[in-house]
């Protein structure tokens, strides 16, 4: 409870928080504020914001750029954070194993790792991608495994570090199983940073995602902020729109996430935010 | 004290200090005066808390962010501190005043080469800068002053590869680079072993000699006090109790709190010693072995400590056992490789008999049982996540205990190890030091073990602290029945808690036998030298004087 006042009192994690409940709102209520499919041609072709009852504006076939962008929020958000959550998953269970068993087994898995982190993420991305045929699964998959590397590096360290603190060798002398020591001491007390990293990996999942639809390799029977980007790249000239209001969109989410990151971080490792106060 | 008469190095004056709101009192100091002549030394005596590093932050105007110096002054040579800024401030601090500080490891730069730093403290603070090779000439001369071996090497290490006495000792020549009228010093021998901290506190008693310098220690020992002091403060919750110089203190205390504290130190009386060779051997230990590899660089071939050295004890029934040493001798060592914590290379531990090296998995957790261990730091051993009367039921629930009983249990040790029965339900940062201590003894008699390691488990606590916790301790011994491995490195804890003394050095025992005997007639040098370390020795003294050349 102590760690939820401090961060109600972090003006830029609130901030950001704010601004992720707004995205959160116009994801959750898009079905109802624009019915239709964001795939419908409601309109003419280009059309500026504010003609036609469409305020965003229409893109080049005369879809609706709102629609777009409220449909793409769910999309977004979803990819984000289901990816996220296969990264931890995977970087936790590679970095404990490592970090609490060390020697041999620390090796082999910190060289699969580094195999991991020399590729380019969004190199390594398309490739998966164009050899798994782009669905939503696989696109959540993939960017799961590009993702995991550096959760894996930061539990490996933390659990290096925690498992020679005296508490779990006292746990460990009083016949508690090396489960029991790796559930119930060492990962609670491990957790703050990953939630941090992991919050942080919501965003770059977002932008790879927008990158992959933006390249076309997203799920083609959904409507992303990527996508939108992508078709509407040939006309920024003249309709500009088309393509900055998915932009913002993405820069808006991106940014409330990394401020909500942070904000998170200060508040969990109060020796970081007692240096900024 | 004629010293007295000229301006004082330091005149502390109606100092008050506030602490941010919301703190757990409104001033860290409140109204403190005293003075420091030439070559005098004070001593700023109390237990954590009192305010006394405060103070010595103040007078380098070193203070930590929302703490204000409030009502006073803090005089070096007649200048205010408090009042002082920037280029003025830097001139003093290194200059007329200097400071060391507890842990010298990290008040040095781990990445500069130990001459280059004292180099930088002369650079600072001379106009017109010495020509290099006069100020290498200084350097190496410090390091003569401070008593350091082959100063040329040693002006080339890094603070890592030093012991932790090098590393103070390289603090003080930093702090005596530009001829210092006053030396703060806050707790400096505090992490270091007795003999080294004997060695520390001459040098420094030898250079106030030397420079008639003004020294302001802090400590929470009055063994120190009487081995080093002039003159006395004394300090609680951030007031001065009393003041005075150190006979009179030593010898009429006046507050009550004073009294208390002194009559906290451990006296090196031998109390309760029995003799229980007879009693059946409960803990046998074989020809222990462990040598530690310490890689140093690719090319370099690794550094090989040797912790023990076919190390063999037995320990009986009920029987108390000190292992005392300096650090690096392996004492700590030994109890790690007993609890199975750290793996030897070769020998037995054999409890009741059964040797726990041959055991694996589920064997060796049931016979761990009967094996329990308290850490040194109560900070470090309790989980910060896990509710105190968890932490004292997890064990007895790990081998089948019902949670509501178990839970039960931790409630009934927690009252007796002196905390409420609410207790249970707090998390760890709730408490202080001495509590979190009690905590940890609660939780390793909690499966009932047959032998306790206690591994230096009252080094970090404030002396009156240690005196409880060191009696409870005792108390618990004998209800009971343990039998307990002590480690310290404190001998006067050794010689009020254990039945037979065994010292270690350098991964070897060298002189083993009753505590009595021991401490009457040390036969190995070793061993004197340990007792000779002793703080505080001049004033307290102990039972057995002969045979120890002072």
């Amino acid at each position: 409870m102590d760690a939820v006042r401090a961060f109600m009192r972090h003006p830029s994690g609130m901030a950001g928080l704010l601004m992720l409940i707004a995205v959160l709102i116009v994801a959750i209520s898009a079905p109802f504020v624009f019915p239709e499919s964001p795939w419908e041609m409601i309109g003419a072709p280009f059309t500026p914001p504010g003609e036609d009852g469409m305020w965003l504006g229409g893109d080049t076939l005369g879809r609706d750029v709102a629609a777009g962008i409220a449909h793409g929020a769910r999309v977004s958000l979803m990819i984000g954070i289901a990816s996220a959550l296969a990264a931890v998953v995977i970087g936790v269970l590679v970095g404990a194993v490592s970090g609490y068993f060390g020697g041999k087994t620390d090796m082999v898995l910190m060289r699969l790792t580094e195999l991991f982190q020399t590729v380019p993420a969004f190199i390594l991305a398309i490739l998966l991608v164009a050899i798994f045929n782009p669905s939503l699964t696989t696109i959540i998959l993939t960017i799961g495994a590009v993702s995991w590397p550096q959760v894996a590096r930061l539990t490996r360290a933390e659990f290096l570090r925690l498992r020679s603190r005296e508490f779990v060798e006292a746990s460990l002398c009083q016949g508690e199983s090396t489960a029991r020591i790796v559930l119930g001491h060492i990962l609670p007390n491990a957790m703050s940073p990953i939630l941090v990293v992991g919050s942080l990996t919501v965003a770059t999942a977002i932008l790879l995602e927008s990158a992959l639809s933006f390249m076309g390799l997203g799920d083609p029977n959904l409507m992303s902020w990527g996508f939108m980007i992508g078709a509407g790249r040939t006309v920024i000239r003249t309709a500009w729109w088309v393509s900055v209001f998915p932009g913002v969109a993405i820069l808006i989410t991106v940014l409330a996430i990394n401020l909500f990151g942070e904000g998170l971080s200060d508040t969990l490792n109060p020796r970081v935010s007692r240096r900024r106060a | 004290m004629s010293a007295a008469m000229e301006t004082p190095v330091l005149s502390v004056e109606g100092l008050s200090i506030a602490l941010p709101k919301g703190g757990d009192r409104p001033y860290a100091v409140e109204d403190v005066s005293f003075a420091i002549g030439r070559n005098q030394v004070v001593c700023l005596v109390g237990e954590s808390g009192s305010g006394k590093s405060m103070i010595a932050h103040a007078i380098l105007s070193l203070l930590p962010k929302g703490v204000t110096v409030q009502a006073g002054a803090a005089r070096v040579g007649g200048q205010d501190v408090t009042r002082l800024t920037g280029r003025e401030l830097r001139r003093l601090r290194g200059g007329d005043a200097a400071m060391i500080f507890q842990e010298p490891l990290s008040s040095l730069n781990p990445l500069k080469r130990v001459g280059r730093q004292i180099e930088e403290t002369i650079l600072v603070h001379q106009n017109p800068a010495p020509s290099a090779a006069e100020v290498a000439a200084r350097v190496q001369e410090l390091l003569i002053q401070v008593g350091l071996p082959n100063p040329p090497v040693l002006a080339n290490s890094y603070p890592f590869e030093l012991s932790g006495g090098q590393r103070q000792r390289v603090m003080i020549a930093m702090a005596m680079a530009n001829r210092p009228a006053l030396l703060v010093a806050d707790e400096p021998t505090t992490a270091l072993d007795v003999t080294t901290q004997r060695q520390i506190l001459h040098l420094i008693d030898d250079l106030r000699r030397d420079r008639g310098m003004g020294v302001l220690m802090i400590t929470h020992d009055f063994g120190v006090v009487a081995d080093i002091a002039d003159h006395v403060v004394v300090m609680q919750h951030g007031r001065v109790v009393e003041q005075g110089p150190v006979e009179d203190i030593l010898r009429n205390p006046q507050a009550d709190y004073t009294r208390q504290l002194i009559d906290a130190v451990p006296q090196a009386n031998v109390a309760g010693a029995q003799d229980r060779r007879q009693a059946p051997p409960q803990l046998v230990v074989e020809g222990l072995r462990k040598t530690f590899l310490v890689k140093r660089g690719w090319l370099q071939p690794p550094r090989r400590v040797v912790a023990a050295d076919g190390v063999s004890l037995t320990l009986h029934e009920g029987e108390t056992l000190a292992v005392v040493g300096e650090s690096g001798s392996g004492k700590s060592t030994l109890g790690r490789m007993i609890m199975r914590l750290t793996e030897p290379d070769d020998g037995a531990i054999r409890l009741n008999g059964q040797d726990l090296r041959q055991l694996k998995g589920e064997a060796l957790r049931q016979a761990r049982r009967g094996l329990q261990i308290i850490f040194q730091d109560p900070f470090a051993s309790l989980d910060p996540r896990q509710k105190v009367g968890d932490a004292i039921a997890r064990g007895p629930m790990a081998y089948g205990t019902p949670r509501a009983q178990a839970m039960d249990q931790a409630r009934a040790l927690l009252a007796r190890v002196g905390l409420t029965k609410t207790a249970a339900d707090r998390y760890p940062h709730e408490f202080s030091g001495g509590q979190r201590q009690r905590i940890c003894i609660a939780r390793a008699l909690a499966l009932s073990p047959k032998v306790l390691i206690a591994d230096e488990a009252v080094s970090a606590l404030d002396v009156s602290i240690q005196a409880q916790v060191l009696e409870l301790l005792a108390e618990l011994r004998r209800e009971m029945q343990l039998a307990m491995i002590f480690i310290t490195h404190d001998l006067r804890i050794a010689a009020e808690i254990a039945d037979r003394v065994i010292v270690m050095q350098k991964g070897r025992i060298v002189e083993e036998g009753p505590t009595r005997a021991l401490f009457e007639n040390p036969r190995e040098a070793y061993t004197r030298e340990l007792l000779n370390a002793i703080p505080g020795r001049r004033f307290f003294g102990f039972a057995a004087d002969q045979g120890v050349a002072l």
